[in-house]
């Protein structure tokens, strides 16, 4: 190709880059789309692919196949991003990840000035990647702390989107209450607008929240140290995706030694995948376009590899593979020797229809599906009751909110069936755990106040609260008096912990669920009267 | 003005606009005693039927809802539960009170409750969302609770609560239409309309539950409907509120309407086989003489259709 022909090439280049960007949008836009719909419609059933993302992330796909040594036909479509890998490259981060995209958006705001071009620590994600899979083979799943998505996703449900809410109610209140009447006139419909398209439809409440952003934000701000940062230093995913890449028939050709002292094309690049020499190393390029527009000779171009030809490539050490994968092998062991393996918290109560705890924490990715999805606000990330391997998994808090009875939509939208799908008339039946009474502060118990607040709200068709009626004496008059004490029928309860969130006492629920008797578990379960069962009970 | 000035303005002027918040006041009503009561009690399979003829015996819709009122219709959508278990409003007791408010020409339907399940699935199970969406009728509106519009007010004829946050459609609506659904409950014995007032109320409602027949009574002194239609096509018999069980509901095909709140309280109660007395809390607005109970002052027409 002579010089002419390729300075033609700029109107395609440039045109090629629009289109990265437009795909950038695109999917970022649905992303979003699927986000916000990540809740009840209407039906029961949830209505779009919302967890897609996951269910294409093979870093996530690998790790929880190889935790619990399965596959898992959910995960599947990950396949098809590996394909598209092994195929076109890197183009993933470029073209399509929404918080790359995201990142790349904030771009703009951050200083250029003293930003590094090398990449900080070009072994760090490869690293990762291995300890990932290491230790995800031994069983100690970690991918969901570093998954670009589970990051990302974490940090939207759990603090911006609900955040929004809280200011766009703020705002709203403020203009409802003391603006005048034409004011209202436009901030009303406006605020109905905005409640049935892209708010939330209930302010919701979640522990850990400040955690989750402080990780997201950390992705962004990382960014004035240089472009990219989490993308080209910490993103296993895209490690993964980078390796395919290697291996992959196409990639850009570089300048070479007619470029003379211009290197425009390494500096301005966003991943760090031009070296000095011009060379364009396909297993971190993303094929952003932005090298071919900007280069003055346009001598960059794809080109599919002859073998033998390969690029530069990114590879550790002998002694950093083997002390990496030395580090994914201890950790495992390490934790099965602490307490908590003897004796779980019994205020971890999972979701309905989550497996076994090894394998529940194995198969969960901590994307924080089933916390957004949560229509009762019951399931928070949980921060250290199950481990610090446990971190940001869910679990029913029914001080704050409750498992809705018919509601099922938690397990529909786990990637990972770590929460399996249930029918409604399974769920009926699939007990999380059990309440009980606080009698030192319940009012009936321990005040003579007759209060059935607990009682009305249960779900099950024959009441899990039921009442016993009692004659006491009160405390200060010594009176007798009739009063009825509600209790709880083990057999009945399905730990729904509705009874604990509406008790009316401030502060400590005098009835709160805890997992004893959950379904999940055949050492957890309860003593029965009139039945001998191999404990002796 | 310089940025600081600007801003301290600023600070002052929302501190002002926050201490200025809008008082709720609603007069007190309810003499000694009450007088006679009107109630009308319609059988039938048609409920549709039933309800126009409930009302026409009352001397119809007309003379509750003036032109261009604005009316609210409040149903028990309480709980995330399907129409025949009985736990809340038949939706077509609902839509035909809502056709007639149009049609005696109401300025605007509202429809709301204050759930206590998760808000969309009780619009949606019980069927209300979609007999109610079907209206084509831009005049009716079935709102989710607004929490912006609970209102602190005062309840000067009060003997147990002297405030409460209560909901501000339901207090300023020129015709305010309970529709509750006659059923059990395990506190106060039955739940009919004056208890259907835990729908257009906020705060903890769980804390009126202790002394809940006294604080019914005064939520009624402010919270005054100018029609109750009590729903007795199904009488959810045990487990209530929230039921759950067919073998529960007893179908009785029933609809009672009347201005007056107590007598119609009173006259569902003898469906479930009790003596209004039973009930406390029909017992405590009656005796604050917010209507009548007292079977010889209650004229009931009755049709069976």
């Amino acid at each position: 190709m002579r010089t002419g022909d390729r300075a033609a090439q700029k109107p395609l280049y440039r045109r090629l880059r629009l289109v990265r960007m437009a795909s950038q949008l695109g999917f970022l836009l649905l992303f979003l789309f699927l986000f916000v719909n990540t809740d009840y419609s209407g039906s029961d059933t949830i209505q779009y692919a919302v967890n897609l993302l996951f269910r294409i992330d093979p870093l996530l796909a690998i790790t929880a196949m190889l935790a619990v040594r399965a596959v898992i036909a959910l995960m599947l479509p990950a396949l098809l991003l590996v394909g598209l890998s092994l195929l076109l490259g890197r183009f993933f981060c470029g073209w399509v990840c929404p918080l790359g995209s995201l990142v790349d958006g904030v771009q703009p705001a951050m200083k250029h000035g003293r930003r590094r071009q090398t990449t900080l620590f070009p072994g760090l994600a490869m690293s990762l990647l291995l300890v990932v899979l290491v230790s995800a083979l031994l069983g100690l799943p970690l991918a969901g702390y570093v998954d670009p998505f589970s990051i990302l996703v974490r940090g939207l449900a759990q603090a911006v989107y609900p955040a929004s809410h809280n200011m766009a109610e703020s705002f709203f209140t403020m203009t409802y209450l003391h603006a005048p009447a034409w004011v209202n006139q436009i901030t009303e419909p406006l605020y109905g607008f905005l409640k049935e398209t892209v708010l939330p439809f209930e302010r919701k409440y979640f522990a850990l929240s400040l955690l989750s952003l402080a990780v997201l934000a950390a992705v962004f701000l990382a960014e004035a140290v240089q472009r990219r940062f989490f993308c080209r230093n910490i993103c296993p995913l895209g490690a993964l995706l980078g390796w395919f890449a290697r291996l992959g028939p196409t990639g850009l050709r570089g300048g070479d030694d007619d470029c003379g002292a211009c290197r425009l094309c390494s500096r301005i690049c966003r991943m760090g995948a031009i070296d000095e020499r011009r060379r364009i190393d396909p297993q971190r390029c993303s094929l952003c376009m932005d090298c071919l527009v900007r280069c003055p000779r346009q001598v960059i171009f794809f080109r599919s590899f002859l073998p033998g030809s390969r690029g530069v490539g990114v590879s550790l050490s002998r002694r950093r593979l083997v002390g990496t994968l030395a580090l994914g092998c201890v950790i495992p062991p390490m934790l099965g020797v602490r307490r908590l393996t003897a004796a779980p918290d019994p205020l971890l109560i999972r979701p309905p229809g989550a497996l076994a705890e090894v394998e529940f924490l194995q198969r969960c990715v901590r994307c924080a599906e089933c916390i957004q999805v949560c229509i009762g606000n019951g399931l928070q990330p949980v921060l250290l009751e199950a481990g610090i391997e446990g971190i940001f998994s869910p679990h029913l808090v029914a001080r704050t909110g409750y498992c809705e009875f018919n509601c099922t939509l938690c397990g529909q939208v786990c990637p990972t069936g770590a929460i399996r799908e249930l029918t409604r008339a399974e769920k009926h039946r699939t007990k999380i755990g059990n309440a009980w009474f606080d009698t030192d502060r319940c009012l009936p118990y321990a005040r003579g106040i007759p209060c059935i607040v607990c009682e009305e709200h249960c779900p099950t068709p024959d009441k899990a609260i039921k009442f016993r009626t009692v004659v006491m004496v009160d405390d200060l008059t010594g009176q007798q008096q009739e009063i009825r004490h509600p209790f709880i029928v083990d057999e009945l309860c399905i730990g729904c912990g509705i009874c604990e969130t509406k008790c009316p006492l401030p502060g400590r629920a005098a009835v709160f669920v805890t997992s004893d008797g959950e379904m999940r578990n055949p050492d957890n379960i309860l003593p029965r009267k009139g039945e001998t069962d191999q404990w002796g009970y | 003005m310089d940025r600081r000035t600007f801003l301290r303005q600023l600070v002052l002027y929302s501190l002002g606009l926050s201490l200025s918040a809008p008082r709720f006041g609603v007069a007190a009503t309810g003499a000694e005693t009450a007088g006679a009561a009107e109630l009308s009690l319609v059988s039938g399979a048609d409920y549709s039927a039933v309800v126009r003829r409930a009302l026409q015996l009352l001397g119809g819709m007309e003379r509750f809802v003036r032109p261009g009122a604005s009316v609210v219709v409040k149903p028990n959508i309480a709980w995330d539960r399907t129409p025949e278990y009985g736990a809340t409003t038949h939706p077509l007791v609902v839509k035909t009170l809502v056709e007639l408010a149009l049609q005696a020409g109401a300025g605007e339907v509202r429809i709301f409750d204050h759930t206590c399940n998760e808000k969309r699935r009780c619009y949606v199970n019980s069927g209300i969302a979609d007999i109610v969406g079907a209206i084509a009728e831009r005049r009716v509106k079935l709102d989710y609770i607004d929490s912006r519009k609970f209102v602190e007010v005062k309840i000067t004829g009060g003997r147990s609560l002297d405030s409460w946050e209560i909901y501000r459609d339901a207090l300023t609506a020129d015709c305010y239409i309970n529709v509750p659904v006659a059923k059990h409950h395990g506190l106060s014995g039955l739940t009919l309309g004056l208890k259907n007032v835990m729908g257009v109320i906020g705060g903890n409602r769980g804390r009126l539950h202790h002394g809940l027949a006294q604080k019914l009574a005064d939520l009624a002194t402010v919270v005054r409907p100018t029609l109750t239609v009590i729903d007795a096509t199904r009488l959810l018999l045990r487990n209530g509120p929230q039921g759950g069980r067919l073998e529960d509901v007893r179908q009785t095909d029933t609809v009672i309407a009347s201005a007056d709140p107590v007598a119609a309280d009173a006259v569902a109660t003898t469906l479930f086989g009790l003596e209004p007395e039973r009930i406390e809390t029909t017992v405590a607005a009656y005796q604050m003489g917010l209507g009548q109970m007292d079977p010889n002052q209650i004229h009931i027409s009755e049709q069976r259709l």
